[in-house]
């Protein structure tokens, strides 16, 4: 175990999840850097990354479209060819689809609503940041229907990368999927950071953000 | 140089769920108008300078391509509208 | 200017033949160019509070906890420990009902400005809603677009909706209410920031998005009724902008916090003209101002239409000139423009200048403290529907059906459909979210809980206007002490019909003096807040709906529960029984009537023992507030699928009927076998009010047990119609 991985988080305009972020790396024992989307970075730097979550850009023209194109952007595409662990949530998760760094995309949802609720989640395939079988973070999002071909798909099962699973498919996506994976780019719709405490109303997060530190 | 004006029209992917157009579909055939389908995309029009009509398309399809649509569940076309 | 031109011109400018003759009066002449449009702002209901001034300054407004209240851009209250919250309600009524969307969304970002205005990083947002009867026309679609609208913005923006309350009542037919609230925070470093600009030589600057032509004219719209031509009034309805408020947030907080603005306002109703002229009248001084530097989205914008524009997502800020360079280099890292337009001189003048000629040049207290101040006619309260029983004709079917046809009603039905859409949880310190019946966040400093609840319920206001003004208090007040808050301060909203009918001022006056009594009992000051009149179509007003804001605080996250927890728990009730009617139940079949009275001193001691009980007690018990509907649909709300209660009939609730009867106020408590009896809560809670155990919580079942016969419902049947209702009055929004 690393002692205080320093993870990257980056901000663009419109980011809104960004100090959540900064706060629960915090409290597991991480340590924040920001990442400004105009700013270019040396990935060696950096042991993993985070893109938060928000509404980059006021998702317009597509969630994820234009923080796709931002000069940090460059740099993370080498962190991610370095094998350096890149984890997008929600709104990340749509700009690494964007930037082709995850396979498939995010689109609105089945009912065309945005959607605030608790989901469990079955967790199919290993990585560091859940060692449960099934976990329980919150979701946010209106464009949060993951598509692929069945082509797409079975090229995901085939190399395990369909990561998370809704049990209940509250937007509609493809095989009920809520996150993927490649060997070391991480996408997943819900928010581990919104379910650090009980307060919170559940703290599967907790062992999510000590995956940083595996 | 010209100054070309070039639409690009986007829409869904024919094989891709339009939510929009499903709403807008569902809207109207309860407003009692008569319609089979309805699809809904994007639309925008970007002026360009170039030496000649190719020329711009090809600009305004690089930018397209760099980021206007998803191939993965959009397609475009451009029309040259001046 | 001839007769008919000047009849012409004050029905253009929404001025009266007597505030004409004002404004002659004030400056020694007739009013001339960009002057009536100044006039017509600042003089609008909406700015001038001109109905209700006379009346706001008795409500009660002051406690040691209050920094700052009415007359800066919300009140801000101090929780100790260095930390402080800032928090405003405001009405968007008029151009929700015009284009929902739109109105609510740019409702949430203007509420939004007044708040990080004062300095303070918003952190929750809360929505106040009356609509009409559901198959009203259009309603289905309002309803689709004022929610749609607040989840766009509020989403977007990254700022949570914790809570809520939506009424149907066919009063709001065709003029629904959108109110917006929120609370912003301050940490031990945060400085507060006013309006009030000050320096000679200093610069006066404009940030944010373009002037363009936006809702020319909205404050004097806000200030006149309805009519058939509201709905082609479109062209001036204003755009949000979320992503540019994001920005906008956070470039302001980093400039405020870097200590390089002397004064900030949001150029809210009447844009640019009421944000210059007020900052430059609180604070003695004037301003210079060039409307050639307003940045402008259509170019060919004349100088009226520059300060009338009501464009979204603008501040005028005053800072030193050394300060504009550091402060323009925030701006631009955030995407956004600062421009400087003028600057501040000593003497107390607004002179606005276009195309290098001066076209105003007024003192602007002309414009804001010599605003006509009305004293409408009203007559005392009589309370029309107070009687001295209630009467016995109240019909009802046996109480399976009756508790079935409450949670399917459209009062009675699960709001999931609405506040799924909301993010509630981004910032993360939300500890209680929309699904409760209150809403609590973890302050980030102190760790200690904060609470928000709304008030104010038609039906009570439609009974009684005092008896529902305190009720508007009180009621959310016992909603936040039953899980052991404290309430700290109040903002408020008064929506309210035609001032000018002496029914709707008598019912105005009535209800602020129960507000403000309330208020006082509990010392918890009404430190912000704003008044909507002429909420009126075609000479149909709405009920009055003065709707409230309540801010508590807790000393930690250990409150009660909201529904029963293990199968045997003891159920109990504490009623202190003050007014008794048969409220919502009572209404559908026109019986509207009410025994009793409110009296303060009992009801705020009740406050104060519940928030004691309830604090040192926490998570072991679980309680509710008996609201809309009485005891049985209370006790449904108190239920799970997996848990109901049984509990007796007795002296709590001889006949069935008083399973819906509505007793101000009651409150249902549960715990563990032997934590509590009825002598303990006896002795907490004093003579005043009565204590009895009800029964305890049994599985699956919902039972109502009378010596010889017992009516039951299954609690999943019961909770499948709660929350299914909504799909049959709104069979297109699911």
């Amino acid at each position: 175990m690393k002692n205080q991985p320093k993870i990257g988080v980056l901000r663009f305009l419109g980011t809104n999840c960004d100090q959540d972020i900064w706060e629960a790396c915090l409290a597991t024992n991480l340590q924040p850097e920001w990442v400004w989307y105009q700013d270019h970075f040396e990935p060696s730097n950096f042991d993993a990354f985070i893109v938060p979550g928000g509404f980059s850009y006021g998702d317009y023209l597509r969630s994820g479209a234009l923080a796709a194109k931002a000069p940090s952007m460059k740099d993370l595409r080498m962190a991610a060819d370095k094998g350096i662990p890149i984890v997008g949530i929600c709104n990340g998760f749509q700009i690494l689809c964007e930037m082709n760094l995850l396979p498939g995309v995010l689109m609105k949802n089945r009912d065309g609503k945005f959607i605030d609720e608790w989901v469990d989640l079955e967790v199919c395939s290993e990585s560091p940041y859940s060692s449960a079988k099934k976990v329980r973070y919150p979701i946010a999002h209106g464009d949060g229907r993951y598509f692929v071909t069945n082509e797409e798909l079975k090229n995901l099962q085939d190399q395990d990368q369909v990561w998370l699973r809704y049990f209940d498919n509250p937007n509609g996506s493809t095989f009920d999927i809520a996150g993927v994976k490649t060997k070391n780019v991480f996408g997943l719709m819900p928010h581990p950071e919104r379910a650090l405490f009980d307060w919170m109303g559940g703290s599967d997060g907790q062992s999510f953000f000590e995956g940083f530190l595996k | 140089m010209t100054t070309y004006l070039i639409a690009v029209k986007i829409l869904p992917r024919p094989e891709v769920l339009d939510t929009q157009g499903r709403a807008v579909e569902a809207t109207l055939k309860e407003g009692g108008l008569n319609l089979e389908h309805c699809r809904v995309g994007k639309y925008m029009e970007i002026s360009v300078n170039a030496e000649n009509q190719e020329l711009a398309l090809n600009q305004v399809r690089e930018m397209a391509e760099y980021v206007l649509y998803n191939p993965l569940i959009e397609n475009f076309e451009l029309e040259v509208k001046g | 200017m001839s007769d008919m031109e000047l009849k012409d011109k004050l029905k253009t400018y929404r001025i009266s033949q007597s505030e004409y003759e004002k404004i002659n009066e004030v400056l020694g002449r007739p009013p001339e160019g960009v002057e009536w449009a100044l006039f017509s702002a600042l003089w609008s209901e909406h700015c001038s509070y001109k109905s209700s001034r006379v009346h706001l300054k008795n409500l009660f407004s002051k406690s040691k906890r209050v920094l700052q209240s009415f007359g800066e851009n919300a009140g801000v209250i101090d929780l100790d420990q260095g930390e402080k919250v800032a928090f405003k309600m405001e009405s968007h009524n008029h151009p929700s009902f015009i284009e929902p969307y739109q109105g609510a969304a740019t409702g949430v970002g203007g509420i939004l400005r007044d708040i990080f205005t004062m300095g303070a990083r918003p952190i929750a947002l809360a929505n106040y809603l009356c609509f009409g009867n559901p198959k009203a026309h259009r309603m289905s679609r309002l309803v689709e677009g004022v929610v749609a609208g607040i989840s766009g913005y509020g989403n977007c923006v990254g700022v949570p909706t914790i809570t809520g309350q939506t009424e149907f009542h066919s009063s709001y037919d065709t003029n629904i209410l959108v109110n917006a609230l929120a609370v912003g925070y301050f940490g031990a470093k945060d400085p507060v920031v006013t309006s009030v600009a000050s320096g000679e030589g200093n610069l006066v600057v404009y940030v944010g998005a373009k002037t363009g032509r936006d809702g020319v004219h909205g404050a004097s719209m806000a200030s006149e009724s309805f009519d058939e031509s509201s709905e082609s009034k479109r062209p001036t309805v204003q755009i949000g902008d979320p992503f540019f408020e994001k920005l906008l947030i956070e470039s302001c907080l980093e400039v405020i916090r870097k200590d390089l603005v002397v004064a900030i306002q949001d150029m809210g109703a009447a844009g640019i003209t009421s944000s210059s002229f007020e900052m430059a009248s609180k604070g003695d001084v004037g301003f210079e101002i060039h409307l050639d530097e307003v940045p402008l989205r259509d170019p060919s914008m004349g100088p009226e239409e520059i300060l009338l524009s009501e464009s979204q997502e603008r501040m005028l800020l005053v800072c030193t000139p050394e300060n504009l360079k550091p402060i323009q280099e925030v701006f631009s890292r955030w995407g956004l423009d600062a421009h400087p337009i003028g600057k501040v001189i000593s003497e107390r003048r607004v002179i606005l200048h276009w195309h290098k000629e001066v076209i105003s040049d007024l003192d602007p207290h002309v414009l804001t403290e010599n605003a006509p101040m009305y004293e409408r006619p009203f007559k005392p309260w009589a309370y029309p529907f107070k009687k001295s029983e209630l009467s016995l004709s109240l019909e009802i079917k046996e109480l399976k059906s009756t508790l079935m046809s409450q949670v399917k009603s459209a009062m009675g039905t699960s709001r999931r459909w609405i506040y799924r859409q909301y993010d509630q949880r981004v910032g993360a310190k939300t500890a209680r979210d929309c699904d409760s019946s209150l809403s609590v966040q973890r302050l980030p400093e102190s760790g200690r809980a904060l609470s928000l609840v709304l008030g104010c319920r038609p039906y009570m206001m439609r009974l009684d206007a005092f008896l529902g003004g305190a009720d508007s208090i009180f009621e959310p007040a016992l909603q936040m002490a039953v899980k052991g808050f404290e309430p700290l301060a109040v903002t408020d909203c008064l929506n309210f019909g035609n001032p000018e009918k002496s029914e709707i001022m008598s019912e105005f006056v009535a209800s602020l003096k129960g507000m403000s009594q309330a208020c006082e009992s509990l010392v918890s000051p009404i430190i912000s807040g704003n008044v909507s009149f002429y909420n009126e179509t075609e000479g149909k007003n709405i009920t009055s709906t003065p709707s409230t804001g309540l801010v508590g605080l807790k000393e930690n996250l250990d409150l009660p529960k909201d529904h029963f927890q293990n199968s045997g728990d003891e159920i109990f009730l504490v009623r202190l029984p003050l007014v008794s009617t048969w409220g919502l139940a009572g209404e559908a079949q026109s019986l509207k009537e009410f025994v009793g009275e409110v009296d303060f001193s009992k009801a705020s001691k009740f406050v104060k023992a519940w928030t004691q009980f309830a604090a040192k007690e926490g998570g072991s018990l679980s309680t509710r507030l008996v609201g809309k509907y009485g005891l049985g649909y209370a006790l449904f709300r108190m239920s799970t699928e997996d848990l109901g209660a049984r509990v007796q009939f007795g002296e709590w609730a001889q006949t069935d009927r008083d399973w819906v009867k509505e007793n101000l106020y009651e409150v249902l408590v549960s715990a563990p076998q032997g934590h509590l009896n009825v002598q303990s809560l006896q002795t907490h809670f004093g003579n005043d009010v009565k204590v009895w155990k009800l029964g305890e919580s049994v599985p699956g079942q919902l039972e109502f047990v009378n010596q010889d016969r017992s009516q039951s419902a299954l609690t999943t049947d019961v909770w499948l119609a709660y929350e299914t209702g909504w799909r049959e009055h709104f069979e297109k929004l699911s």
